[in-house]
């Protein structure tokens, strides 16, 4: 009866040793492994049974698909290029908007603040500080085309998540208990729910009618 | 009656924004005195500096939340009869239950206006 070799055995030492990435176990350290582990256990089982040689190879054949689907998903990118990307156009609208807001408000300050005895005087004022409100306006254009581009990023990343959990069959996993963080706890507990969308928060009036 | 515009009102929110509008519309509505918190715990203290005829105060902000800020004022027996208005985009009804429990006098949901925050001022001293 053969055995697995010691090239084979040096091989599995070998990648336990030096090849796993240092601390963390990663997704691909273990297909490596099992990999390394197929191909080193064939040459026992070949002498075996045919059936089970087949079996890992075709074992051996799934698992360097997997890795070729998973290259292909190009999470790397998404982590280190699309999601920052997004993260700075969104910071970007919020200065934006906020740029926006104080220009338009301290016009209308200046136009609340303006004597209107001088009747010409204060025309001017008024009619120099609505300009400054239709310039200061044009930001929604730009704050629509940054978020379309976060839209396109959010699209691609529900694309290529939906794909992995395809490709792995992650659905059949029963999902682990959900732990309460402490910003969920007080979320909860301070009911700390943020704005709802139209229609579905109570309206002014609903609210009136406890006071 | 006509509203008394004479009296100090602390608006509490953490958006500066947010503070400038309401210090507007209440500037409009005759309010000249109008000091500023950016939460709860800032308010806090200053509501023990000085006593103020009215409190606006958002819910959400850190790390004192409007919500608890008006329970502790209104668990301090020197500052528990100071009137409380909450402005908030927290629009769900058990916030307002909450609220409304804990004290406060009248609930404005965000986005609101010029006339919605001048009738809740008249609704609270009964105007």
């Amino acid at each position: 009866m053969s055995t697995m070799s010691d090239e084979h055995v040096a091989r599995i030492i070998d990648f336990l040793r030096n090849e796993r990435r240092a601390e963390d176990v990663s997704l691909e350290d273990v297909m490596r492994l099992a990999e390394i582990m197929a191909e080193s256990f064939q040459s026992l089982f070949e002498t075996l049974d045919v059936t089970i040689y087949a079996e890992l190879g075709e074992m051996a054949h799934e698992i360097a698909n997997m890795k070729d689907d998973l290259s292909q998903l190009r999470l790397a990118d998404m982590r280190s290029e699309h999601i920052p990307t997004a993260g700075r156009e969104l910071d970007a609208i919020v200065e934006a908007t906020e740029e926006a807001t104080n220009t338009i408000m301290s016009a209308a300050e200046e136009i609340m603040g303006a004597d209107p005895s001088d009747h010409e005087a204060y025309q001017a004022v008024v009619n120099e500080k609505i300009i400054d409100i239709f310039q200061a306006c044009s930001f929604q254009d730009i704050t629509g085309q940054r978020i379309s581009k976060v839209v396109t990023t959010l699209n691609a990343l529900d694309v290529r998540i939906t794909t992995l959990v395809e490709k792995l069959k992650i659905m059949k996993i029963t999902d682990a208990p959900l732990t309460e963080t402490e910003e969920e706890r007080r979320k909860r507990e301070l009911i700390l729910h943020g704005p709802q969308f139209k229609g579905e928060g109570v309206s002014q009036d609903d609210i009136d009618a406890y006071f | 009656m006509a509203l008394d515009t004479s009296i100090p009102v602390l608006v509490v929110d953490d958006y500066k924004t947010m503070i400038r509008i309401i210090r507007n519309l209440l500037k409009q509505l005759g309010f000249e005195d109008v000091d500023e918190a950016s939460d709860g715990t800032e308010a806090l203290g200053k509501m023990k500096e000085r006593k103020y005829g009215l409190v606006i105060s958002d819910w959400n902000m850190e790390p004192m939340t409007g919500y608890e800020l008006l329970k502790q004022v209104r668990a301090d027996s020197g500052l528990a009869k100071t009137p409380f208005i909450m402005v908030t985009a927290e629009s769900k009804t058990e916030n307002v239950i909450a609220a409304k429990k804990a004290g406060v006098n009248n609930y404005i949901v965000k986005p609101f206006n010029a006339p919605t925050l001048k009738s809740k001022i008249e609704a609270v001293f009964g105007d």
